[in-house]
């Protein structure tokens, strides 16, 4: 019990901290990229605190809760999701939870920004939620073959035969559902060539542009923690999870540096070009995948 | 006994309030909501009877029965709930419309004839309350008139087919086992040939998928939904919709049972197959159509077609976890989906008759109370978790992927993300943005209507945090039907052999966390109130009452999917309602009302008689 309570408290932190130095990194790589020396590590930390002591502004009663219950959200996903090991609740409900449970932060975003009133917002949450329907087809896909071929919901199951054996993803029979994850992680992560939904030069970040102050600190950090989410549950479903928390981070940080290079050198889509994208390859290499793992299902 | 004093309060209630209707206006409604409560203590008090009484003991030779079992106790108390709420809110709905003695009375009636079959035991009593039901909600889906008419013209068009297919199966079913007793024909059908077991079969899902609007019969809903008064919506999107489920509960767990429906099959194609192959089509087509509506009833009809593609996915599966998230969708389709007609009705109420999503916005600052009911709704009607739709939707995938279907779990997933699209558009469009100038004095709606949007609300989240209190009920059902007990308890969530889901445990997550994260929220500096228009526009000009980013919200998506989305059943059905009536037309010209033409007719025959007479010698 004791155990329990000490892993609910500990994996929110540990995920914050991964989440937020990850954000620092990227900014790191990106100007390195660019010939740039770039912001300090620790620089999205000071940011934080700094935003935390700023003057803000509200719109109202929705814009505040939105924005409370889009970090809850996060945690809560967190608390589900298996780190190494330490995967405190992750016996209720499987899969199938984390994945309605990941709606909550979107959703508390997109009911704080809709307050806000502003176009630039409407355009930016409009514009996310068409992207999720383009990625969540080709991941729905590749989440059922996952679920079909080790015949459970539940994702500590799906991680423990993966230790005993191979990772998914080269494991022949997933191999193609792996791949189109990955192709389709930069949109889940909502970066470029698919960062249509914030696009600063465009609608001044979206979903983004009326928070200030702590509104702004709250929706960092919520960031850091979808960084996370997004791609722990990659290195969860396809490379094997980890026995301990420290291989489970380096995994986490090739994909992500994968992702970030990716992010350095593509220009944006518009909306439909990543909708064409989204569900053209990914989709047609998911839809393989998942008739290969129902047919391979004995 | 109380079965019929069921019936009789129900009937008489309705008749009663006509006429009292119109001696004083004011006891009227009183004794509307009167008899709506009586239905309900009664039907509560009868939780857990199985009375059987025969009320009539020879009609054209054959007894009607009444009975009541855990399914029909489920249907009724649905029916009697929801017809209470939506009584409660017609009070000021319908205050400024005319002929409210008509009004009431049919909305009492259709209640109490829906009550009629389930409640009945035989399939005559079931075919002539079910023929009540179909008349008298046309009358009320044409109530407004207008378009209104043609909506009703269309339902009762499709609704009569669906009878006929059924009185022509009950009239073969009685000609070969001389009854029409429940139980006795669950009995007999057991030796009945596979073929003719088919035969009615197939009649009776013509009549019960029409009901519940399933693609590719789905064309009659979306209009008849938006155009009835919204109270009425209400009724008719969660209970009147669903009687079509109740019958085909009936006619394939409760007289034919598993073991005939397991031998209708023929290599991959099984009885099973082809009704959760017309769900998955019908949730995935009418999530993406919801998608491109603009008009906040239409959205919810095209809703409750795709929600019924999930309830017949887990129930025609035919499994325990299956059979048990189909029942419980269709009572948490019924909570969350009356909760929206009443939202959207009491939008519509409070300016003027506007559902046109793209000219409505801000009302949050408002109707905060409506907001409320509207965001809970939608949340069920997506399934987000503390929700009852969740629970659910999580029974039904969960009996998907176990089972080995991924495509139909896909289809489902699909639905499901379309459903957050219209939803958030259906929240964002009304209640969201900037409130124009025109709603600035919009009030909230008065008491009556809140009521039933904050009960209704409730339950909801209360189903979505205890699903162990209905689905006791739904466990009971299954039972009943033959299938295993579902290990169910109310404080430690569904428990099967592969994993459970724990709903107090997630509750306990996200309160706390919210707790958390508005803590953290209020330590840091405090924020200013701004006033709506005050906001980020890079320096420029924000002209008044345009700042609202709504029509064409997915744009994009529409341009991509809208070709592959007409609707190309409906325009079938008008194809063919077009071509009945220039044949009709052609017709007329012969029979053209003129005594002259009639007479050459007549002579014209007589002439080809002599003729044929004359020339052959045949007679």
């Amino acid at each position: 019990m004791v155990a329990k309570i000490i892993q609910i408290i500990l994996s929110p932190i540990l995920a914050l901290i991964v989440g937020v130095f990850f954000l620092g990194l990227a900014r790191k790589i990106m100007a390195r990229i660019h010939w740039r020396y770039g912001p300090p590590l620790v620089q999205p930390v000071i940011d934080i605190i700094r935003l935390f002591y700023q003057k803000s502004v509200s719109h109202g009663r929705m814009f505040d809760l939105g924005i409370v219950l889009s970090l809850a959200g996060s945690i809560v996903v967190v608390l589900f999701l298996p780190f190494g090991r330490i995967c405190p609740l992750s016996s209720s409900g499987g899969l199938l939870v984390i994945l309605y449970i990941m709606l909550l932060a979107p959703l508390g975003m997109a009911l704080s920004g809709g307050q806000g009133a502003n176009p630039n917002i409407s355009i930016g949450i409009s514009r996310k939620l068409i992207l999720s329907l383009g990625y969540e087809v080709p991941l729905l896909l590749v989440l059922l073959a996952v679920m079909t071929h080790y015949k459970t919901i539940s994702i500590v199951e799906m991680i423990n035969v993966q230790q005993s054996s191979n990772w998914s993803i080269i494991s022949w029979p997933l191999f193609l559902s792996g791949l189109s994850y990955f192709l389709i992680l930069p949109a889940i992560l909502g970066i470029r060539p698919f960062d249509v939904s914030s696009a600063p030069q465009e609608i001044s970040s979206g979903s983004m542009v009326e928070y200030g102050g702590k509104y702004l600190a709250l929706a960092t950090i919520e960031h850091a923690f979808a960084l996370f989410i997004s791609i722990a549950l990659f290195v969860n479903l396809f490379l094997g999870g980890a026995a301990n928390p420290v291989i489970f981070f380096v995994k986490m940080l090739v994909v992500f540096v994968l992702c970030l290079f990716i992010h350095a050198v593509f220009p944006r889509f518009r909306i439909e070009q990543a909708i064409k994208y989204l569900w053209r390859w990914p989709t047609l290499l998911a839809f393989l995948g998942l008739i290969i793992a129902a047919a391979t299902r004995s | 006994m109380s079965l019929v004093a069921l019936l009789i309060v129900a009937f008489g209630g309705a008749f009663l309030t006509y006429f009292v209707g119109k001696i004083s206006p004011k006891l009227r409604n009183c004794l509307a909501v009167v008899v709506s409560l009586l239905l309900v203590v009664i039907t509560a008090l009868l939780y857990g009877k199985s009375p059987n009484v025969t009320f009539y003991p020879g009609f054209l030779g054959i007894p009607l029965i009444l009975r009541l079992n855990m399914l029909s106790w489920f249907f009724a108390i649905t029916i009697v709930g929801i017809g209470l709420l939506s009584v409660i809110y017609s009070l000021q709905y319908v205050k400024k419309e005319e002929r409210l003695d008509y009004y009431y009375f049919t909305m009492l009636f259709i209640n109490a004839s829906m009550l009629g079959t389930v409640i009945c035991g035989d399939l005559i009593s079931f075919f002539i309350f079910w023929e009540m039901m179909s008349w008298s909600t046309y009358l009320l889906i044409s109530y407004k008139g207008g378009r209104a008419i043609a909506a009703g013209f269309k339902y009762i068009i499709m609704s009569i087919i669906g009878s006929l297919a059924m009185l022509v199966a009950i009239i073969s079913l009685y000609t070969r086992f001389d009854t029409l007793e429940i139980t006795a024909l669950a009995s007999q059908m057991q030796t009945a040939p596979i073929d003719y077991t088919l035969f009615i079969l197939i009649l009776f899902s013509i009549a019960f998928v029409i009901i519940n609007a399933f693609w590719p019969v789905h064309t009659w809903l979306p209009d008849a939904h938006a155009e009835a008064v919204s109270p009425f919506s209400s009724v008719l999107s969660a209970v009147l919709v669903r009687k079509g489920m109740y019958g085909l509960y009936l006619f394939m767990y409760v007289i034919l049972g598993l073991n005939i429906l397991n031998k209708l099959s023929a290599g991959i194609i099984s009885f099973n197959t082809v009704f959760c192959w017309i769900g998955a089509i019908t949730i995935v087509f009418a999530a993406l159509t919801a998608l491109l509506k603009n008009d906040s009833k239409r959205i919810l009809a095209w809703s409750t077609v795709g929600q019924g593609g999930y309830m017949i996915l887990g129930v025609a599966f035919a499994t325990t976890l299956g059979m048990a998230g189909g029942t419980f969708h269709i009572l948490n389709h019924c909570i969350y989906i009356a909760l929206l007609f009443f939202v959207a009705g009491a939008i519509e109420h409070q300016t003027g008759g506007i559902r046109d999503l793209n000219s409505l916005g801000g009302l949050i600052k408002r109707m905060p109370v409506t907001f409320v009911g509207g965001l809970v709704g939608i949340c069920g009607l997506i399934g987000l978790p503390l929700t009852n739709g969740f629970v659910s939707k999580w029974l039904i995938y969960k009996t998907l992927i176990l089972a080995g279907h991924p495509f139909l779990a896909f289809a489902a997933f699909l639905g499901t993300w379309g459903t957050i699209l219209y939803g958030y558009k259906f929240i964002h469009n009304i209640f969201l943005g900037q409130l124009p100038e025109k709603y600035k004095d919009v009030k909230e709606v008065p008491f009556t209507m809140q009521l039933p949007i904050i009960l209704l609300t409730i339950l909801v989240i209360l189903f979505g945090i205890l699903p162990g209190i209905p689905l006791k009920v739904v466990d009971a059902i299954g039972t009943s039907l033959g299938f295993e007990s579902l290990n169910v308890s109310i404080w430690w969530g569904i428990a099967s052999e592969s994993g459970t889901l724990n709903t107090i445990n997630i509750f306990s997550a996200v309160l706390i966390a919210a707790i958390f994260v508005w803590i953290l929220f209020r330590l840091g500096a405090k924020s200013v109130s701004v006033a709506q228009d005050d906001s980020y526009a890079a320096g420029a000009y924000t002209p008044v009452d345009k700042y609202h980013y709504t029509a064409e919200f997915y744009n994009p998506l529409y341009r991509m999917i809208k070709p592959f989305l007409r609707d190309v059943i409906d325009e079938f059905y008008y194809w063919i309602a077009s071509l009945v009536r220039s044949l009709a037309n052609s017709v007329r010209h012969i029979y053209n009302g003129d005594v002259g033409y009639y007479v050459m007719y007549i002579i014209l025959f007589l002439t080809l008689l002599i003729f044929v007479q004359v020339r052959w010698k045949i007679w």
